[in-house]
């Protein structure tokens, strides 16, 4: 898998995030529809008997699950430490998770990227949270410009992780804007649902509210993008 | 069909913000309950998704080997440390050894002082029981010699009539002082006194050693000392001198003795 993209400077932020509306103003509303639901359930199928070769101490499984989750798992890292060496250690961490707990995952209960995300994201919050960043990154998260982008597409070289991008970003477009924004407070930030009530000064009750309603219409247009 | 109650309670025990408690609660619920189960695993599906909408990355080369070596170092316990970090690791026992060797040697050394004292101790004692020995054959010595040094003298009448009386000189060489002891001795006739007097040999006159006051019983104790500084005492005298004494013997000797 060659998801690459090379991390960006400083002072090239400016130019490599595109602001929501510019990013999502052109998608036509409604879900996108790319992958078909059985590549995704073949993909899952593969990828959980790797987790099971990989609880079984086989070195390749370990570097072909690598491989397939490494790209999205390190950029998704990068977005929410804004941190090359910190994403580096936070990928670290969440595959020698993995490693040592690959017995442990169970295909009935979520699918194997969700559970490597799940992973990772909670080495980073920890990370985040012992290293007391969530005030930058929540100003970042809320800022008016989004850190997605599509333009940049060419230099991921692994079609169904280009596609599975697309899909998600355009899932997210047709999210109202309100609920967006504490999705990504939640998954990029790596808030509470109260903390993220006293960012916005919002009643916690809307916050719960804003993020069931968004993942609910996340789900509902990633299952009928699929 | 699931409230939105619930919901909003699945989303946050799928984000990890519930309580110990609830999540086992929870747990226990999605085990018997598929349609829950249903609704977390495709909420937290929908959720991990947003990974997708980060930009993809390089991911670190070689990370994937690296990880499993550390773990197998891990399983095979510690590696050989390095030369300077063996030096941290082996200094403190080092040291600990070191101090273990001294306190032995201390508690050695410490025993045969405690053993070397306990010797002392007894030849102390020894000695203090000597120099008690000592010092009482010391005083013998010393009293023997203040024996030594006294000289005691009979002095005799001269003439007839006190031939009754008797006198006896105790003489100190050292403190070159005595006492005189006369008995029976008459009181002087008047405007006459008894004077003692001290012969020394190298003294060409007879030294004075002051008047003799006679009680009305005739007994005298007294002590005396010559008027000047005498070397030694070889006799004693008594005379009778004109009343308040003379510097030289002028009168009769009633009572001499060596």
């Amino acid at each position: 898998m060659g998801a690459a993209q090379t991390v960006p400077s400083e002072a090239a932020w400016s130019d490599w995030n595109i602001s929501i509306q510019a990013n999502y103003g052109d998608h036509k509303r409604g879900c996108a529809r790319s992958m078909t639901r059985s590549a995704q359930e073949s993909d899952n199928e593969f990828e959980a008997r790797l987790i099971s070769r990989i609880a079984e101490g086989d070195d390749s499984a370990f570097d072909a699950l690598y491989e397939r989750f490494s790209g999205s798992l390190y950029g998704m890292a990068y977005r929410m430490m804004n941190d090359a060496k910190e994403a580096e250690d936070v990928l670290q961490e969440g595959f020698t998770y993995i490693w040592r707990k690959a017995a442990t995952y169970d295909p009935n209960r979520s699918s194997p990227f969700a559970w490597a995300v799940m992973i990772t994201r909670n080495k980073a919050i920890d990370r985040l949270r012992v290293r007391q960043r969530l005030e930058k990154l929540r100003e970042r998260v809320t800022s008016e410009e989004s850190f997605y982008q599509d333009t940049d597409e060419t230099s991921a070289n692994e079609p169904t992780l280009r596609e599975r991008g697309a899909l998600v970003r355009s899932a997210l477009q047709q999210i109202p804007q309100e609920q967006r924004q504490a999705l990504e407070l939640s998954f990029f930030g790596g808030l509470t649902h109260e903390q993220i009530a006293q960012r916005l000064d919002t009643p916690l009750g809307t916050i719960k509210a804003r993020i069931r309603r968004g993942l609910l219409r996340l789900r509902d247009c990633l299952k009928e993008g699929l | 069909m699931i409230d939105e109650l619930k919901q909003d309670l699945l989303v946050q025990y799928l984000l990890h913000e519930v309580d110990t408690a609830t999540a086992e609660q929870i747990r226990a619920e999605l085990e018997s309950n598929a349609e829950l189960r249903e609704f977390v695993r495709e909420t937290e599906e929908a959720f991990a998704s947003m990974a997708y909408a980060a930009p993809p990355m390089a991911p670190p080369v070689g990370l994937p080997l690296r990880i499993l070596q550390m773990e197998r170092n891990l399983s095979r316990g510690p590696s050989p440390a390095p030369r300077s970090k063996l030096i941290w690791l082996v200094l403190p026992w080092a040291l600990a050894a070191c101090l273990a060797i001294a306190c032995v040697v201390l508690d050695l050394e410490r025993t045969r002082l405690q053993k070397e004292t306990g010797q002392v101790g007894q030849e102390l004692l020894a000695l203090q029981q000597k120099n008690v020995r000592i010092e009482e054959e010391l005083a013998m010595l010393q009293k023997k010699n203040v024996l030594a040094e006294i000289r005691i003298a009979t002095l005799r009448a001269q003439v007839a009539a006190y031939e009754t009386a008797s006198a006896v000189v105790v003489w100190d060489k050292n403190q070159k002082s005595g006492v005189l002891q006369l008995d029976r001795l008459p009181p002087p006739a008047p405007g006459k006194d008894y004077q003692l007097w001290v012969i020394d040999p190298n003294i060409a006159q007879p030294v004075s050693a002051g008047l003799l006051a006679v009680p009305n019983d005739g007994l005298i104790r007294t002590s005396f000392q010559p008027a000047t500084p005498i070397e030694s005492a070889s006799a004693f005298a008594i005379s009778v001198e004109k009343a308040g004494g003379a510097p030289k013997p002028e009168g009769q000797i009633i009572l001499a003795g060596k």
